[in-house]
């Protein structure tokens, strides 16, 4: 009988557990609620506030003092806005029907790549595309290619055949300016073909709880050689601008440490976060970093991966048909020839 | 002579012992009582992987199940398989976005039965194992555009079944539950990307399932119209999923009308059938 009663208290008491599970609440859709929404969710996954000082609840006391029961969805929309731009992140927006909130950090600095500069005094509109990819030899028997994003998927056999156009030449260019990133799969694929074994490339990880420091350890994580295809082993330069962001970024951060790369340009963008996406009561989504991404060397590269050769293209230079960068990665080849 | 009036006792009661015996080796016909479902109804989604807000909308599904006595002890055991696939597309509140929720299933039971004790009722009670996996898909997600699961568990199984009758119309009401008890299934971490776990990162993404961290039920009330070989279902299903682990919370409620055909499916050995045979159905 004791027994029976033992049982029927253990089945009780987890009956019990499983009801006091408190699902998350539902706010509705006002100003505040959409304000506290937002202001919360970054508070529980945002990665980067010790990375960047940012004292979130000073920040949201600060914009909650602007905040009024009346305002119009516009009103609410640039408060919000304004208040995420304190994180200073291109990962993070506010996407509404009408518009998307941004910081940009690109937008800051010199642009740094004209793609008809290129296309007209260097390629003389003479190239190849191939899965996203413009690629040509060039008169001095450097291999130039130019990977616009990678959200474009590269393929293995489009890969094998713009290495295959330049295997002649002396060394490659791989420009990646302005590329804004895409898919972190795409990276591996293009990394895959500068590596000739299982080669440390970075480290990821994830926020397990709402607290601030709430974080995984690091997973380090390794790129494998692509097998069954061409490999590029003579010198590279690759070039980059701020607007090498988010996987353009990683693409950078992990090329930097291979002994025949050299990063030529200014430093990137960062966005070392894999962004997540979350959404306010009123439908509005958010886009946030999360899960960060780190070097070789356990570094956040979030503030941008800084070049081994610092170089802008300068105006004159442009005037003059010249893409300083493109020829500051033309004397560091030549110098390896 | 008296030996005889001895022996003469004992032969009678072995020819019966005999008979009987000839009896129990004849296998009864146990039929399959066979069912295909459809439903329509109203599903809640809830997955703080992907949003905090709970989205709901329509919910679709398809089932079939197969309940038939068991080989051994078949007056006393039933087994059920049952397998099925349902389909949600949820719209948050604004309705403004949608999630798709998509799921299949497939659950075994094995269930003691009483009768007798009620004129056309019959209680059966046991246990079932359950496997049950699929994805919420967030088409405005970003790296947490899309939430797997999948749930294996091992629980309790009761139905009660009333055979009657409606006018002179014979049908069936049946109630029935199935409740997972303990089980493992799979969560990603609170933060954690798909694209960490495809670069190897395989921590922590098991989870064993107890009351401490989940809780399922599904039950169905159904009534079956016997018209001539053919049984026509209609019915209520509901059921209730939820899970909380690695700060992430997830639900899955539905409530549908049930609409149903099947009947009961014999199968015949090529040597025909036994006319002495019994049939024993699992649940009619």
């Amino acid at each position: 009988m004791k027994r029976k009663l033992f049982l029927a208290f253990g089945a009780l008491c987890c009956l019990l557990l499983s009801a006091c599970h408190d699902e998350p609440k539902q706010r509705p859709d006002t100003p505040r609620d959409n304000f506290e929404a937002l202001w919360t969710i970054i508070d529980e996954h945002y990665p980067f506030f010790d990375d960047k000082q940012v004292d979130w609840t000073e920040v949201g006391n600060r914009y909650r003092e602007r905040l009024t029961d009346d305002m119009t969805p516009q009103e609410l929309f640039d408060l919000c806005s304004d208040m995420l731009k304190e994180l200073r992140d291109g990962h993070t927006n506010l996407i509404a029907s009408h518009d998307v909130s941004r910081y940009w950090i690109w937008e800051q600095y010199p642009v740094n790549y004209d793609e008809r500069l290129v296309d007209e005094h260097y390629l003389n509109f003479n190239y190849r595309r191939a899965t996203g990819i413009k690629y040509a030899l060039l008169d001095n028997n450097f291999g130039y290619m130019y990977y616009e994003s990678f959200a474009t998927n590269v393929g293995e056999g489009n890969l094998d055949l713009v290495l295959n156009h330049l295997a002649t030449a002396d060394g490659l260019i791989i420009d990646v300016r302005s590329n804004g990133g895409g898919f972190l799969t795409n990276v591996e694929t293009l990394v895959g073909r500068f590596i000739d074994g299982r080669t440390h490339v970075g480290s990821i990880q994830h926020k397990t709880g709402p607290g601030h420091n709430d974080f995984s350890e690091p997973y380090d994580y390794y790129f494998e050689p692509t097998k069954n295809h061409i490999h590029y082993q003579k010198p590279v330069v690759v070039l980059a601008n701020r607007g090498s962001f988010s996987a353009t970024n990683n693409f950078v951060s992990i090329m930097k440490h291979l002994p025949q790369v050299t990063i030529v340009g200014d430093t990137t963008g960062g966005g070392s976060g894999l962004p997540f996406t979350s959404e306010l009561p009123n439908g509005w989504n958010v886009r946030f970093s999360s899960c960060p991404v780190r070097d070789v060397d356990g570094h956040i590269t979030e503030h941008g991966v800084a070049p081994d050769v610092r170089v802008d293209l300068s105006d004159a230079d442009a005037a003059q048909g010249r893409d300083t960068m493109l020829e500051a990665a033309f004397a560091i080849l030549q110098s390896q020839r | 002579m008296r030996r005889l009036s001895v022996i003469l006792p004992l032969l009678c009661l072995l020819s019966l012992t005999g008979l009987a015996a000839e009896a129990d080796s004849v296998a009864p016909l146990r039929p399959v009582a066979s069912m295909f479902t459809a439903e329509v109804g109203r599903s809640s989604v809830l997955d703080t992987y992907l949003t905090p807000i709970v989205y709901s909308g329509p919910h679709i599904a398809l089932g079939y199940s197969a309940t038939q006595a068991t080989g051994f002890a078949p007056d006393r055991w039933v087994r059920q398989l049952a397998v099925g696939v349902d389909y949600a597309p949820a719209e948050n509140p604004v309705g403004n976005r949608t999630l798709h929720a998509l799921m299949v299933e497939g659950r075994w039971s094995l269930m003691r039965r009483w009768q007798g004790w009620s004129p056309g009722v019959r209680l059966l009670l046991g246990g079932n194992t359950r496997l049950r996996g699929g994805a919420v898909y967030n088409p405005s997600g970003s790296n947490n555009v899309v939430s797997a699961r999948i749930h294996w568990s091992v629980g309790a199984a009761g139905m009660i079944v009333w055979n009657t009758r409606l006018g002179r119309a014979p049908l069936t009401v049946s109630y029935a539950l199935s409740l997972p008890l303990i089980g493992a299934y799979f969560s990603p971490e609170y933060d954690e990307s798909y694209y960490e776990i495809y670069l190897g990162n395989r921590r922590h993404l098991a989870h064993f399932g107890w009351w401490g961290n989940r809780f399922d039920i599904d039950h169905s009330l159904s009534v079956d119209f016997h018209l001539g070989a053919t049984t026509l279902r209609v019915g209520y299903r509901g059921s209730n999923e939820r899970s909380w682990a690695s700060n992430i919370d997830t639900r899955l409620t539905t409530h549908a009308l049930v609409i149903g055909v099947g009947g009961e499916v014999l199968s015949l050995s090529r040597k025909g059938v036994n006319p002495k045979a019994r049939i024993i159905s699992a649940l009619y």
